[in-house]
């Protein structure tokens, strides 16, 4: 019969878990406690002076500087982190939070998950990365749609963001790292007990196939502690983050098309493909590397085929850092966005969304593309009616504004934010919860497109030069410009009319 | 063809006499709780294909290759007597993943190097034909060969002209079953999630109830 093993744990704390191993990962066996708020993980090698030094600074001085500070609440939702740890039958375990519900899966496959019976499972990432998994096994569902997956993408840019500027790099991010929950747009980061602490602590773990950095691959062979080895890092990070967000919004790998380095060894033309030969399945001047579709099961389409859904439908922002990852730094490390570029952008993109007419449309949403005729690259469906585009402006110098590059589409139910109106506001795991509430909202009436201000108290119509206090509402022309606030960084928006 | 690489996975199970009973019921509950857990795997249901060939005095492949999401497993039954054509077992197995394999060429990609699973009770009856075809099976570029020496009678030893990795079980029992095939699912799974390393397969720890044979 299984016992309760109890223990007191590096903080003091007590530690309960029942005596049977639940599962086995790479180098770890885990065991849970008897209510299941938290398990037990047990290193299987016996771990050294280093190795301790490590875990107790994950679990205490490092987890305090993130958790510790203005935002450390919002930032719990976003990592599962080691709390203390035990020490038990000469093993060394790390003691670690259990994860949300709404990381288990709640209704699973298809089928009333008769089809592969994952209910209550872990939402693995890989499970939402595959056009395949998506179409065939998984219940609808649970599949999020295109402003859930965004978001997605947005909570994994912000944990990384977060780490790197602690000093710190994951090393093994990956779809097994990262829990996902498409269907509300969380995201978390697991096994975060082998952070690396650049020039303290190495690495311990290569990293995940599908994720290696290139340059890892190509020296995987190289001894350890050769100076041409590359091991994981925050720049290695850079890449698997990039993968990350490239899989969750096209569902396909950046890097595995049908170029075939090696026609003899599966292995090595493996290596080359993910290594020094990587080469972006989209590159605009090197096609050889494209995914043939004579060869695409009919579950992978349409997000196998790269013709119909190419990566700049995920918008200019994110476009712009998808070719700086996989086309200029997918060999140059040093070029590959960072963490907090991807959560910019991905901020900036949700501001492009707009949703598709087609109610039957499995995405729901899609990025603008620009153009005065939108339609949604995923059903095809043309946007039918007035679309009021703000572009957003700031101001550097009394009485003179500058784009900013930032657009905001207006549809309803569409808020504007304190983040929009002031560019000083950044929504991150610092906005107060005055700062999250929504200043105003866009309303049709009799075929016309209003902004209604809540709660700004210098918003004005510039052109007919009126202030339209809380309680009015503005309509919205091409041409018209609104000043949002006379506060330093308040933004001015000039409208566009596009659709008809 | 697809983009994506198969990783082929190919059990070869012993179904001469004495594993008549609990052995063979055992083997196929087993063989059940095998599928079940790699379609929940979501690496696995993406790469790994199938199959299951049986041998007594004859040779039979209950489970041709098959996409993991459209195996239908069969029932394994037993003579009530009846060699154990190992040997002979493995030249047709070989035979067979030669013509299986897709290898690479310039428009497509190959397979993955494929996994052998062998699970025996007893000795190989046909000791010319295993003692020919032993060298053979060594030198042919599986991922990884794994054989299981199930039973007291079972010769582990006898095995290791295979394969270096060679588990064996101290009973017949449904527990020893459930727990080696448990074994085979975590052994394929960590393969479709780590091929494409640049390391070997590593095999994950067995459960007690198995002790590898080093």
């Amino acid at each position: 019969m299984t016992s309760i093993v109890t223990l007191k744990a590096s903080d003091g704390s007590q530690i309960r878990f029942v005596d049977e191993r639940k599962a086995s990962g790479g180098l770890k066996d885990v065991f849970f406690s008897p209510d299941r708020d938290y398990v037990v993980a047990f290193y299987r090698d016996k771990m050294d002076v280093v190795g301790r030094e490590r875990l107790a600074l994950i679990t205490g001085t490092y987890r305090e500087r993130i958790f510790n500070q203005e935002g450390g609440d919002y930032l719990k939702k976003l990592f599962v982190w080691p709390t203390a740890t035990v020490e038990y039958d000469n093993r060394t375990g790390v003691v670690v939070p259990f994860f949300d519900k709404d990381f288990f899966f709640r209704y699973g496959s298809r089928d009333d998950d008769r089809l592969l019976g994952i209910r209550n499972r872990e939402k693995e990432g890989k499970w939402f990365a595959s056009a395949k998994n998506r179409a065939k096994f998984l219940d609808p569902r649970e599949l999020g749609d295109g402003m859930t997956q965004l978001k997605t993408c947005l909570m994994i840019a912000r944990a990384v963001r977060r780490l790197h500027t602690a000093g710190l790099a994951h090393s093994d991010l990956s779809y097994k790292n990262v829990l996902l929950d498409p269907s509300s747009g969380r995201a978390c980061l697991i096994d975060l007990d082998g952070l690396v602490v650049p020039g303290k602590f190495p690495p311990d773990v290569a990293g995940t196939p599908d994720f290696f950095a290139p340059e890892v691959v190509a020296t995987a062979k190289l001894d350890r502690h050769d100076p041409q080895r590359f091991l994981p890092s925050r720049l290695t990070d850079q890449h698997a983050l990039a993968v990350l967000i490239y899989m969750n919004l096209l569902f396909r790998h950046p890097l595995k098309g049908d170029k075939v380095h090696d026609m003899n060894d599966t292995q090595r033309d493996e290596d080359l493909a993910m290594g020094e030969r990587a080469l972006f399945i989209e590159h605009p001047a090197d096609p050889s590397n494209r995914v043939r579709l004579a060869g695409v099961s009919p579950a992978e389409l349409p997000w196998k085929d790269t013709a119909k859904l190419p990566y700049t439908i995920t918008g200019p922002y994110l476009s712009s850092l998808i070719q700086d990852a996989f086309i200029d730094g997918l060999h140059r490390p040093d070029s590959r966005p960072t963490a907090d570029q991807w959560e910019s952008a991905l901020v900036k993109t949700m501001d492009l969304l707009q949703p598709c007419q087609n109610p039957n449309c499995l995405q729901k949403w899609f990025v603008f593309d620009n153009s005065t005729k939108p339609r949604c690259p995923h059903c095809g469906t043309p946007f039918r009616g007035k679309l009021p585009i703000l572009n957003l402006y700031s101001s550097y110098r009394e009485g003179n504004f500058r784009p900013d590059n930032h657009r905001l589409m207006v549809y309803s139910g569409q808020s504007v934010f304190s983040w929009h109106a002031n560019r000083l506001v950044f929504p991150n795991e610092r906005l107060s919860s005055a700062q999250a509430k929504r200043v105003g909202y866009f309303v049709q009436h009799g075929g016309e497109w209003y902004f209604v201000n809540e709660t700004l108290p210098g918003l004005r119509d510039v052109r007919n030069n009126l202030a339209v206090p809380p309680g009015g509402k503005v309509k919205l022309e091409d041409g018209a410009q609104l000043l949002f606030s006379e506060e330093n960084g308040g933004r001015l928006c000039a409208v566009q009319m596009a659709g008809q | 063809m697809s983009s994506s690489r198969r990783l082929p996975v190919y059990l070869l199970i012993d179904t001469s006499g004495s594993m008549r009973g609990e052995p063979v019921e055992s083997v196929n509950v087993g063989l059940r709780a095998l599928q079940t857990s790699l379609r929940q795997n979501p690496y696995a249901i993406e790469t790994v294909h199938l199959s299951i060939t049986t041998f007594d005095s004859l040779i039979k492949d209950v489970l041709p290759l098959t996409a993991l999401e459209d195996v239908v497993m069969p029932e394994i039954v037993c003579p009530n007597s009846g060699a154990t054509l190992l040997g002979e077992a493995l030249a047709h197995l070989l035979a067979r993943v030669n013509v299986e394999l897709r290898h690479s060429t310039p428009e497509h990609k190959g397979d993955w190097a494929p996994l052998l699973f062998i699970m025996t009770d007893g000795k190989p009856t046909d000791t010319l034909a295993y003692s020919e075809v032993a060298p053979r099976v060594r030198a042919f570029p599986f991922g990884s060969v794994i054989a299981c020496a199930a039973g007291p009678k079972a010769d582990p030893a006898g095995l290791r002209t295979l394969t270096d990795k060679v588990v064996s079980l101290d009973t017949m029992d449904s527990a020893a079953f459930t727990a080696f095939f448990q074994w085979v699912s975590s052994t394929v799974t960590s393969g479709s999630m780590s091929v494409g390393a640049a390391t070997s397969l590593s095999l994950p720890p067995p459960p007690p109830e198995i002790n590898v044979v080093l």
